[in-house]
């Protein structure tokens, strides 16, 4: 798509100076902003605009600390990811962002086990936390939730689930609670990139967003026999 | 009467954009009939998510809104008790038919490219003398604001014109280019960009089905600002769309009548480009 529209510059430059040829050079002589962006490639000019430019309130506090200088600062997964998301991997770039998010996930002390579904529950449904500018979440009121519905469907009886990602009605059913869809289920949660490179999912664990509790709970509400996402 | 129709229609072909399906232009048809033809043409289920809001969209409390913004517009305020008729939104001073689709856009007075809500300020401030600090230009948000009355006016002058920002100046074209990196550009402690949901046709966050950019057929309707969202009982603009994303992606406070906003809204003004502006729209 891009490589289409920047056909169609080319056009349209070919164009103007065509239909346009007396009217289009009197702007050519660029001055001040419009020189300095002319320079940059269209990554480079992004970043200047951020970060240079005043395009977002850099100096905010937020909740994990620091500002929203930081916050706005990608490391490289979110690099890698941002260029077009899974369809523009290559070989390479898949295994360096695998290898990433495997480096990056921390198993449990005392190993992975299941928490409260209920708790889970909770976690499932708030999408609480994080937000910061006109309205700020303040973490010290009400703790961050992890928003699954979102995104998700969950328990069967819930009608408002969001479609982004995969259903998870009858998980544990489905699965089986088993030390394999324990393994896995932990993993996808702290770092979904390692099954799934460049998914839209976010990386609870390993951004914390989620507490270790919070991602046991999380776990139960969709492997426990107990829970209304097994019914 | 629109004297640059047959000239925007040269220089599109010029261009060599094309749009294979949607609506045609026509600026006579009324919001909901635009709408209506878009879903008859598309079956999209985020054009068809609210047959309420369809149905209410003849009553769309966003006329009252544009019927004191153009109170406002010809009245003679501000320090230097001017009205706005000599702002010039791109077409010449004073006209404002199918102006705001073709915004944002580069300006030489100002060698900047402007969005509407830019432009309005930089009018406000050098025709009629306000401060920025003063609330008629300060005040951004809200059907009772200043700003979103102006808005929602010089936009719905637009209605049924087919979005069409130029992409001539070596700024216009830089700028929506980096929109393309801003929207695709994942950060925070979500990893969200725009394009995380705005990348699929039919998806859903919750129950409210989300447009894709990728289809101008469905982004139309998206970038169809300002509109009034019946969940807020305000008339919003584009520079509240971008904010309360920015927001809901974890990442900082976007800044009006920054480039970085310009970009976004150059870049996703471009994505709905040859599609009919439904102006004023109604959100839910």
């Amino acid at each position: 798509m891009k490589k289409l529209t920047k056909k169609a510059y080319l056009a349209a430059a070919f164009a103007s100076s065509v239909v346009l040829a007396a009217a289009a050079d009197n702007h050519m002589e660029l001055t001040g902003k419009a020189a300095e962006y002319a320079k940059m490639s269209p990554e480079e000019l992004a970043e200047h605009l951020i970060f240079d430019e005043n395009g977002v309130k850099l100096d905010e506090p937020v909740q994990e600390g620091g500002t929203v200088l930081q916050r706005q600062q990608q490391d490289e997964l979110q690099q890698i990811c941002s260029g077009g998301g899974r369809a523009a991997l290559t070989g390479e770039t898949t295994q360096r962002v695998i290898a990433l998010s495997r480096e990056s996930t921390v198993k449990p002390e005392g190993g992975i086990k299941l928490g409260d579904w209920k708790a889970g529950e909770e976690v499932a449904r708030s999408g609480y936390g994080f937000r910061v500018g006109h309205r700020v979440d303040d973490h010290s009121k009400r703790d961050p939730g992890g928003n699954c519905y979102a995104c998700h469907q969950m328990a069967p009886d819930e009608p408002t689930y969001g479609t982004l990602g995969p259903s998870l009605k009858n998980f544990g059913k489905v699965r089986g609670n088993t030390e394999a869809t324990r393994n896995y289920l932990y993993d996808v949660i702290y770092s979904p990139h390692s099954y799934f490179p460049c998914t839209h999912m976010p990386r609870f664990g390993a951004n914390g967003v989620l507490t270790e509790k919070q991602i046991a709970d999380v776990m139960a509400y969709l492997l426990d026999p107990e829970s209304p996402v097994n019914q | 009467m629109d004297i640059y129709r047959p000239l925007r229609f040269v220089v599109g072909v010029a261009m060599g954009l094309s749009v294979a399906v949607g609506a045609a232009a026509d600026p006579s048809m009324r919001p909901e009939e635009i709408l209506q033809k878009l879903i008859e043409e598309t079956g999209s289920p985020y054009l068809t998510q609210s047959e309420q809001n369809l149905m209410m969209m003849a009553d769309n409390p966003a006329y009252w809104t544009a019927e004191d913004g153009e109170a406002l517009f010809y009245e003679k305020r501000g320090p230097k008790n001017a009205s706005l008729e000599s702002c010039d939104f791109g077409k010449g001073p004073g006209v404002l038919d199918g102006a705001y689709v073709e915004m944002p856009r580069y300006f030489a007075d100002t060698n900047r490219v402007m969005d509407l809500e830019s432009r309005l300020v930089y009018c406000m401030t050098t025709i009629q003398g306000f401060d920025a600090k003063d609330d008629a230009v300060k005040k951004r948000h809200g059907s009772s604001s200043d700003m979103m009355k102006l808005q929602t006016f010089i936009a719905s002058k637009s209605n049924g014109y087919e979005w069409n920002n130029p992409l001539e100046h070596p700024m216009e074209i830089a700028l929506r280019d980096a929109g393309e990196v801003l929207f695709n550009r994942r950060a925070g402690p979500m990893d969200f960009s725009c394009s995380t949901c705005h990348s699929q046709t039919g998806k859903r966050i919750r129950a409210s089905v989300l447009p894709n950019v990728n289809e101008p057929t469905e982004w139309t309707k998206a970038i169809s600002w300002p509109a009034f969202r019946v969940g807020h009982d305000n008339v919003r603009s584009s520079q509240h769309r971008v904010r309360g994303c920015y927001w809901q992606m974890r990442q900082g406070l976007s800044q009006p009548g920054s480039d970085a906003a310009i970009a976004i809204m150059s870049f996703w003004t471009d994505a709905a480009r040859g599609q009919p502006a439904i102006l004023p729209d109604m959100k839910r």
